[in-house]
């Protein structure tokens, strides 16, 4: 044991004794901080956590590649080793005192360092800091193992330095420890996942941004372990005291014994794909970190207010201040500047009625489309977000596919607007709803009625189908009230069932949306609660009675206007709705050529005519709207996108604009579209108005879109949860 | 081991490196506090002879027994209880010399006072210097003070003055017979022959891997088929006519004819005659040296190379 001690002792002495190992080990890593730091804006957000990832992995890769491994080759070239070898002592005590002065010297470094971020980049004290601490331990014990192998293995200094190199390049550079790896093209980043480098960048990361610790990065400290024991292991079994003694090249093969607990996770990351996942995550959630002042804006705060000259602070992913009149300077408060004078801040817009299973008119090929179905999903939810509209309802699609794609967006994995879902819709069997599924194959309908669709056939089912969802996380519950017209003729819900159904999602606080399509169907909506009634009526007057009794109910109305102009324009063969100059900007161009081509085919001629026989006059669309306005109902807006003509992405502007025509006041219709649309999905605490705490979804426009509501097509810039979302890019993630 | 069991008992030792045979079947018995010359060209075997001892080589074949042990078998017990002084060993450019001690105190079970070991190697003087400023001498200093820290019986010194300048080396000598003294057990390796002559009890001299002579250095030199010779000056010239003296083998003047060399089998017995007969003849005698033949020559003698080649 006292030669344990003895050696670290020494090797201590010694290195402190050595310039490069000071150099190394404490200035250069403090020279790339203050480099880092300062070019990324370390001060305005979790930019800093980026920066204590790359120094601490830079300096665990030099100190065990450098300060263990070509040190060792070193001892032994010299016949230092070779003086030890005539002692009674084993390579144990040498190798134990290597990785344990390396950890000693390699600590105040780290603490170093975090002292640093925190008082003069104000991060805050990690939660998780004994996890960090003992993750560095970890990595310094692996590194220093490998830097020991490479030095049994290799045969001169020559071959230490290039095998060194060799494995030090990648390592520094396909790690995330030099160039993130948000700049990383997809295939790179299944690479990475090989790098043992790469879990100590991410491991780290996450522990300061998401506040993991060892529990939930259990695999890639087990692996460190794994790599760190075999190591040692290996390193002793191979040890050399003399340079005499060559190695056989087949030896060399014990590196990648070494690195296999890091070739089984890259290989276990192919299959899961947790670790490319975490890392889009942990690039989503610095982007989100970042600190500015929107400054010199008119602000629509969303609950009716409005200032007229002010500036929004974004700071971690939230609104953080909102100043009326002048801000204080951006350098005090550490934020970059948005110079906004002439323009009009919203909340993020808010559509509550989508169906994204639908693309909104036809593909050349729709097969194709639905070969991919996820990517064509992620795309509509990545036009949503380029379009300002920030939160999405989808009420009817398939149940497991939205629940996949509301993880998706909600963990930041894959960027796009914020999904909130119904799942299935409640209807009769040959009810409206069961129609999409007519033509298709037996095997293929059912599984996706399964997903779709829900027919109870008794109120305990309708009860029994409503919690189902309940527990499988749905947001809310649609149901279907509709008979049809003119000569289209739908089963409606059992009134018994629907109330079953009503009751049940009450009881079950889900928010329960119920398509109507006459007045009948308003009135028993209204009389059963519903929190939102979807459309209203297209061809009948609803009467001032039952907007009355909704606003007393504090019922939200959601007229869809887009779908009835939709409707009507498909019926009649035009596309004007397709030349909207957003609507081209998020295309995708082969759905516009598409739909643009079939509108013109005598295929969809039939199904134009079909969906002429439904009665839509927008003149009573209208007039219900005014009057449920008159009434002070709350108003929502939703557009019932995916249904013909209606494109995925700037569909609240286009329903605000058919509001406004419809004479409803632009203050609020965009109410509606913000702070009422975020009660209604009882989100208002953390969307729908620019408050301090809620979600930085923020949408800035060009003019004053109270003046004119067209200006909420202008859009200069899209704050998603604090990200200043590069809109051009969007589209290149998919 | 009791008190008269050999210090090193070596049986038919060999050592192959594949194809290439280092040793070819060595013999020989060091006995407690004797002190033991290995001679040799380069590349004789004498250093793989001495590793094989020392624990650091395994043998391919013969019998080894050092204090007792088994080299390859009790290695860490062998090493714990020896002294070794390597051939080209380094130590840390920024070690102090008492960090050295320290270090290397703490391998063994026990070890001397360090105080005294360097007082005794003139080194407490440099106890606070690192290892890089030290000069030859000391630094060889240093590594005998190393190899007698954990107060060895067995002591090895593979040529321990090589590449050393002509005082430290007597400085060297002077501490190896300190040792020698004391009695400690030690087997050195040189090509020095004098050091052999000065310090060793006996020697065995080795060439490709065998041993063609083990005997005391005087032995060595009885074996020898070379004679002694005898060279007088004088002032003036000898004689035309030399005669026979006592035991003279042949005789022989030098161009000068001032310097007579007379070669001899008991060169006692032969110069009291040649003096005696140089007073008789009125000759003035300036100079009488006596030459014995050296390990040198024994070497040359036997092996046909010499020794530093």
């Amino acid at each position: 044991m006292k030669s344990y001690t003895a050696l670290i002792a020494l090797d201590l002495k010694l290195a402190l004794r050595n310039r490069s190992v000071i150099f190394f080990n404490y200035l250069f890593p403090l020279i790339f901080f203050f480099i880092f730091g300062q070019a990324m804006h370390a001060e305005r957000g979790a930019a800093m956590t980026i920066v204590i990832a790359m120094v601490l992995i830079i300096g665990i890769l030099g100190n065990g590649f450098f300060g263990a491994g070509i040190r060792a080759v070193q001892e032994r070239e010299a016949n230092i080793l070779r003086r030890y070898k005539v002692t009674p002592i084993t390579p144990a005590p040498l190798l134990i005192a290597s990785v344990v002065t390396g950890w000693i010297l390699y600590m105040p470094n780290v603490i170093l360092i975090f002292t640093l971020a925190h008082f003069l980049y104000g991060m805050p004290w990690p939660q998780s800091m004994l996890s960090i601490l003992i993750f560095i331990t970890l990595a310094i014990i692996a590194f220093r193992a490998m830097g020991m192998i490479i030095a049994s293995v290799v045969n001169s200094m020559q071959e230490s330095q290039l095998v060194v190199q060799l494995i030090y390049l990648p390592m520094l550079f396909l790690s995330g420890a030099t160039f993130p790896l948000a700049m990383f093209p997809p295939w790179l980043l299944v690479v990475t996942q090989f790098v043992p480098a790469t879990y100590m960048v991410t491991g780290i990361q996450g522990m300061l941004l998401r506040n993991e610790n060892l529990i939930t990065d259990i695999q890639p400290a087990l692996a460190l372990v794994m790599t760190g024991a075999l190591g040692i292991f290996i390193a002793y079994k191979l040890f050399r005291w003399e340079k005499e003694e060559k190695i056989r090249n087949s030896a060399k093969l014990w590196l990648a014994a070494v690195l296999a607990p890091f070739l089984l996770l890259g290989f276990w990351q192919i299959h899961a794909r947790t670790g490319v996942a975490k890392t889009k995550i942990l690039n989503r959630q610095l982007a989100r970190s970042d600190t500015f002042l929107i400054r010199g804006a008119r602000i629509f705060v969303g609950d009716g207010r409005v200032i007229e000259n002010g500036s929004v602070l974004v700071r971690g992913g939230k609104v953080a201040e909102v100043f009326d009149g002048p801000a204080p300077e951006p350098k005090k408060l550490n934020a970059e500047v948005v110079e906004a004078a002439g323009k009009t801040i919203l909340p993020g817009l808010i559509d509550v009625h989508v169906h994204l299973g639908a693309p909104g008119g036809f593909y050349p090929d729709m097969n194709k489309y639905y070969e991919d179905p996820e990517k064509g999903l992620r795309r509509e939810l990545a036009a949503y977000l380029y379009s300002g509209v920030t939160t999405v309802r989808s009420v009817g699609d398939l149940l497991d596919g939205m629940l996949k794609l509301r993880g998706e967006v909600s963990s930041g994995e894959i960027l796009g607007s914020d999904l909130k879902t119904c799942g299935p819709l409640f209807t009769a069997a040959g009810g409206h709803g069961t129609e999409y599924f007519k033509g298709l194959p037996e095997n293929v309908r059912q599984r996706a009625e399964a997903q779709f669709l829900r027919i109870p056939s008794s109120a305990d089912e309708a009860r029994q189908q409503v919690d189902e969802l309940k527990k499988q996380d749905a947001d809310c519950v649609k149901a279907i009230l509709e008979s049809g017209g003119g000569g289209l003729v739908y089963n409606r819900l059992d009134t018994a069932l629907f109330d079953a159904v009503a009751e049940e999602s009450h009881k079950d606080s889900l928010p329960l949306a119920v398509h109507t399509g006459d007045a009948r169907d308003v009135a028993d909506a209204v009389q059963a609660r519903a929190d939102s009634i979807e459309h209203g009526s297209f061809r009948e007057k609803i009467p001032d009675a039952a907007f009355d009794q909704m606003a007393k109910q504090g019922a939200f109305y959601d007229p869809t206007l887009s779908v009835g102009e939709a409707l009507k324009d498909f019926a009649a063969g035009k596309t004007d709705l397709l030349k909207r100059s957003l609507v081209q900007q998020v295309g995708p161009g082969d759905l516009l050529q598409g739909t643009e081509e079939a509108m013109a085919s005598p295929e969809v001629e039939a199904r134009r005519k079909a969906i002429a026989q439904y009665p839509v006059d927008m003149a009573i669309a209208a007039d219900n709207l005014k009057r449920a306005y008159e009434h002070r109902v709350l108003l929502v807006t939703g557009s019932d996108a995916g249904n013909p003509l209606v494109i995925h992405g700037p569909t609240v502007q286009r329903e605000l604009e058919l509001w406004v025509k419809a004479g409803i006041p632009a203050a609020a219709a965009l109410q509606a579209a913000t702070a009422n649309a975020a009660r209604l999905l009882r989100q208002e605490s953390h969307v729908g108005s620019i408050r301090p705490g809620n979600d930085a979804d923020l949408l800035l426009v060009d003019g004053n879109p109270l003046e004119d509501i067209t200006a909420t097509e202008r859009i200069s810039l899209v704050v998603f949860k604090g990200e200043r979302i590069d809109r051009s890019e969007l589209f290149d993630q998919h | 081991m009791n008190a008269t069991a050999p210090a090193i008992s070596v049986r038919g030792l060999k050592k192959s490196y594949g194809d290439v045979h280092a040793v070819k079947g060595i013999d020989f018995e060091i006995q407690p506090g004797e002190v033991f010359g290995l001679l040799g060209p380069n590349g004789a075997g004498k250093t793989t002879t001495v590793e094989i001892l020392e624990g650091l080589r395994a043998r391919s074949g013969g019998e080894v027994s050092v204090l007792g042990f088994d080299p390859d078998r009790q290695r860490q017990q062998l090493k714990d209880r020896i002294g070794v002084c390597l051939q080209a060993t380094n130590l840390p450019e920024k070690i102090r010399v008492h960090e050295a001690m320290q270090v290397f105190a703490s391998f063994y079970t026990r070890h001397v006072d360090l105080a005294r070991l360097l007082q005794r190697l003139q080194l407490q003087e440099k106890r606070e210097a690192f290892y890089s400023t030290l000069s030859g001498g000391q630094k060889q200093r240093l590594a005998l003070a190393l190899a007698l820290v954990n107060d060895p019986q067995l002591i090895f010194l593979d040529e321990p003055t090589t590449g050393l300048d002509p005082q430290v080396r007597v400085e060297i000598h002077t501490l190896l017979e300190e040792l020698k003294r004391e009695h400690r057990t030690i087997l050195m390796t040189t090509h020095y022959i004098e050091e052999a002559e000065r310090l060793c009890d006996r020697v065995a001299i080795v060439d490709e891997g065998r041993i063609i002579a083990l005997d005391t250095p005087a032995g060595l030199q009885r074996q020898s088929k070379t004679s002694s010779s005898i060279a007088v000056a004088c002032a003036t010239r000898f004689p035309e006519n030399l005669p026979q003296w006592a035991d003279a083998v042949k005789s022989e003047l030098d161009s000068t004819g001032r310097i007579l060399t007379v070669h001899s089998r008991r060169p006692a017995v032969t110069l009291v005659d040649l003096v005696k007969w140089i007073d008789q003849h009125g000759l003035e005698l300036t100079d009488v040296h006596l030459k014995q033949p050296s390990l040198e020559d024994v070497f040359i003698e036997l092996t046909g190379k010499s020794l530093r080649d």
